[in-house]
């Protein structure tokens, strides 16, 4: 090969090169170092050196029941959180898909909660659920209801975290659905008219076929969020009451940057990425059938 | 004329470099909030007297442990020195991340015969070295409302339904007696007058990482301890234990129905917005209690030591004293002589003006402290403040030292999620204990079963030595 051939050939290599070395460096080794920990145990409070201890980590994490009532929660926050999220936005975007005079106001406005930091949203959360002098509270007594423990109360404070996280990320799933049913064109609303179907039939029958694969996306998108939840449980409720409202992101915290043990958060952490490839290869493979029926 | 200001002017320069040449910028981390505020307060007289600029880091109060942690960890040297919890000291001097300041001390001397010796040993000390200097001597104490305990028609009330005289609870009988009989509802009356909103027997600590202390008292006065000496077995699920854990059920009753949401900030307003009969608190709650810009029930507050358990006519109580703060230095902290004089100043200096004001949350260590009672100038009167003083003494010459192994956070967090199980019925007291217990075994053996025993052992050996531990 001639010089300028070479040249050619490894010259867009060389300007990759920069990219793939950082890349190597901040997230390949991190990812291969953490998995080589999480067959550690490497308890770094006391100084102690790394022990090799094989799958032990993974064996300790399936009979831990904190780490599997911090399952359970996640559950909660993915089944009631995000099922309340994409039927809110579903219904919210199908509203905003019309027109009506001060559409973009109302869009805007609903997009709000979504554009505030998720520290300022913990915090105005906590005080919102506060037992005695939170407003939610003063407006069910207003209604003669009475006061709900939102965060005291070992049954409840999950729900209180999945309630602030409904209204954070609602706008999320409302905002990308909105623009999946931006993308239908009129004419296929037309033709259905033409053919006599009736509301619900456009709806089951055309826009949830043609939004399927947003849907998928949003609410994957959303899964994977929930499994990485911190923020809220750290300022509304710090995990409590004692276990009640830890997730797995929470608890894996307190593992690694509490207690110190690196080697069983980081199986924790792995255990983690494991569970949500799992669903991410579920969702994709109905995607991908789908698509191909 | 023209040169004489240009050698004025050089001159003005060359001072001003080495003003700011003499200058050490120091950084100091520490629980954000009233206790960092003596830093502030003293900035200037640390630039003037010992050449210090200090640059201060606030983290909140849950989270300094694991932020000086991952520091030293990463041994950044982001800090120069640092408030730490008493019960941290052990784990950060063991690894080498605190200065040893044996050989400052000699040099300038902290007055250590004036520390209240509890504070000292197990504050302040690691294998017999001292590391850090006092700046905050907790334990619990009980306040109640005194006015509410002197009204005629309570009394009667109480007399009659209980068979015995309303005063200070001292027993644990007495003092579920009393928090039942005081736990009203909106509409009800107290003391003559209509509640408008619900009244609290009492009210304790419930977040998980602190829930322990509270318990403490009652586990304590019935003989608990935290381990077998012996054998190293945890003492988490003994007799002792299960009767405390069947008391605080009973306590929680009697409390705000959200107070397993409850921290510091929680429990102090539930008291001084007067909602709540009495509390178990941190010795700033008597202060605060007095400042009219924070409580509503200025003049109103009793203190006394926490109940206990009558032994052959005598009551046997026991003070727990979860966290404290101390003042320790970096071990590659940039000037270590210059931020051992800044911490001796507000451990010596500053220590009575800083202890005796509403506005921290520092509270009284030295013996000096409690000598002058004219200091707490928030009391309407010295009798006010010496009854506040004495309640205190009481409970510090019982105290209840707090865990200080290496693991302690986790040994604790354990402890809290297995107490709250209990308190709302999720387990039976003993399943419950015994799940603790069984975690507390696994983070032993994890830490090295022998060399936390021999930690736990010498533990004990300083507990005695202060005259804490039978």
């Amino acid at each position: 090969m001639s010089m300028k051939g070479k040249r050619e050939r490894y010259l867009p290599l060389f300007f990759v090169l920069p990219t793939v070395i950082i890349i190597l460096i901040i997230s390949i080794f991190p990812l291969i170092y953490s998995f080589w920990l999480s067959l550690c145990e490497w308890e770094i409070g006391i100084g102690a050196d790394r022990v090799f201890v094989g799958l032990r980590n993974y064996a300790r994490l399936l009979t831990d029941s904190r780490f599997l009532n911090s399952l359970m929660n996640t559950g909660r926050v993915l089944f009631f959180g995000v099922g309340a999220q994409f039927a809110l936005g579903l219904g919210v975007a199908l509203l905003l898909n019309r027109s009506f005079r001060g559409k973009n106001l109302v869009s805007t406005l609903f997009l709000l909660p979504m554009m505030v930091s998720p520290v300022v949203v913990g915090c105005i959360w906590r005080i919102i659920y506060h037992y005695r002098y939170g407003p939610l509270n003063y407006m069910l007594n207003m209604a003669g209801l009475s006061s709900v423990n939102w965060l005291g109360s070992t049954d409840m404070a999950i729900y209180s975290i999945i309630l602030a996280d409904i209204w954070e990320w609602t706008p999320f799933m409302m905002i990308v659905l909105l623009a999946g049913l931006q993308a239908i064109p009129d004419e296929l609303y037309e033709a259905a008219r033409v053919d006599g179907a009736n509301r619900w039939q456009i709806f089951t029958y055309m826009l949830v076929p043609l939004l399927r694969p947003v849907m998928i996306i949003v609410i994957l998108i959303r899964i994977m969020d929930t499994f990485k939840i911190f923020d809220l449980v750290f300022l509304i409720t710090f995990g409590g009451p004692g276990q009640a409202s830890e997730t797995v992101s929470f608890y894996n915290y307190l593992t690694g940057f509490r207690h110190f043990s690196m080697g069983y958060a980081s199986s924790m952490a792995y255990f983690q990425l494991a569970i949500i490839v799992i669903i991410a290869n579920i969702f994709l493979r109905v995607w991908r059938r789908r698509e191909e029926a | 004329m023209f040169k004489k200001i240009f050698v004025l002017v050089i001159a003005l320069v060359f001072l001003t470099s080495a003003a700011y040449a003499a200058t050490t910028t120091l950084t100091v981390v520490g629980d954000a909030g009233h206790n960092m505020r003596p830093f502030e307060w003293y900035e200037g007289d640390f630039r003037e007297l010992y050449g210090v600029e200090l640059i201060q880091v606030g983290v909140p109060f849950g989270l300094l442990y694991e932020s000086q942690r991952i520091e030293f960890i990463g041994e950044t040297g982001a800090y120069d020195f640092m408030i730490v919890y008493p019960k941290f000291l052990a784990e950060f001097a063991a690894n080498g991340w605190l200065y040893p300041l044996d050989d400052f001390i000699q040099e300038k001397d902290p007055n250590f015969d004036d520390i209240i010796p509890a504070y000292l040993e197990f504050y302040c000390k690691y294998k017999g070295e001292v590391f850090a200097l006092p700046y905050d001597g907790d334990v619990l104490s009980l306040y109640y409302r005194l006015d509410l305990l002197e009204n005629e028609e309570e009394k009667a009330a109480f007399q009659d339904k209980h068979g015995y005289e309303l005063k200070v609870p001292e027993t644990w009988d007495e003092f579920l007696d009393v928090a039942e009989f005081f736990t009203r509802k909106a509409g009800e009356t107290l003391a003559g007058e209509v509640l408008n909103r619900d009244f609290y027997g009492t009210a304790y600590y419930g977040v998980k990482d602190q829930l322990w202390g509270w318990w403490a008292a009652m586990f304590a006065s019935h003989g608990g301890v935290y381990f077998d000496e012996e054998t190293f077995e945890p003492g988490i699920n003994s007799e002792a234990a299960v009767k405390a854990t069947e008391i605080m059920m009973e306590f929680h009753n009697y409390s705000p129905p959200d107070v397993l949401a409850y921290g510091y900030e929680e429990l102090k307003d539930v008291f001084l917005e007067g909602d709540c009969f009495m509390v178990m608190q941190w010795p700033c709650i008597g202060k605060k209690g007095a400042d009219p810009a924070e409580s509503r029930i200025v003049g109103k507050i009793g203190a006394t030591h926490v109940p206990g358990v009558r032994v052959n006519g005598e009551v046997y109580f026991r003070a727990p004293m979860p966290a404290g703060r101390v003042l320790a230095i970096a071990a590659d902290a940039e000037d270590p002589w210059k931020a051992y004089q800044v911490i001796w100043h507000l451990s010596v200096v500053t220590s009575l003006d800083d202890v005796s004001t509403h506005l921290t949350g520092l509270d009284p260590y030295r013996f000096s402290h409690f000598e002058h009672p004219e200091a707490y100038g928030m009391f309407e009167e010295i009798r006010d403040a010496e009854i506040y003083l004495a309640g205190l003494r009481q409970n510090l010459e019982n105290g209840f030292p707090e865990l200080t192994l290496p693991g302690t956070v986790e040994y604790l967090d354990t402890l809290g999620v297995e107490l709250t199980n209990a308190i709302v019925g999720a387990k039976e007291p003993q399943q419950a204990l015994d799940d603790a217990a069984s975690a507390w075994r696994d983070i032993t053996n994890r830490l090295g079963f022998e060399a936390q025993k021999a930690f736990y052992v010498e533990l004990v050996e300083g507990w005695r030595e202060a005259g804490l531990w039978d």
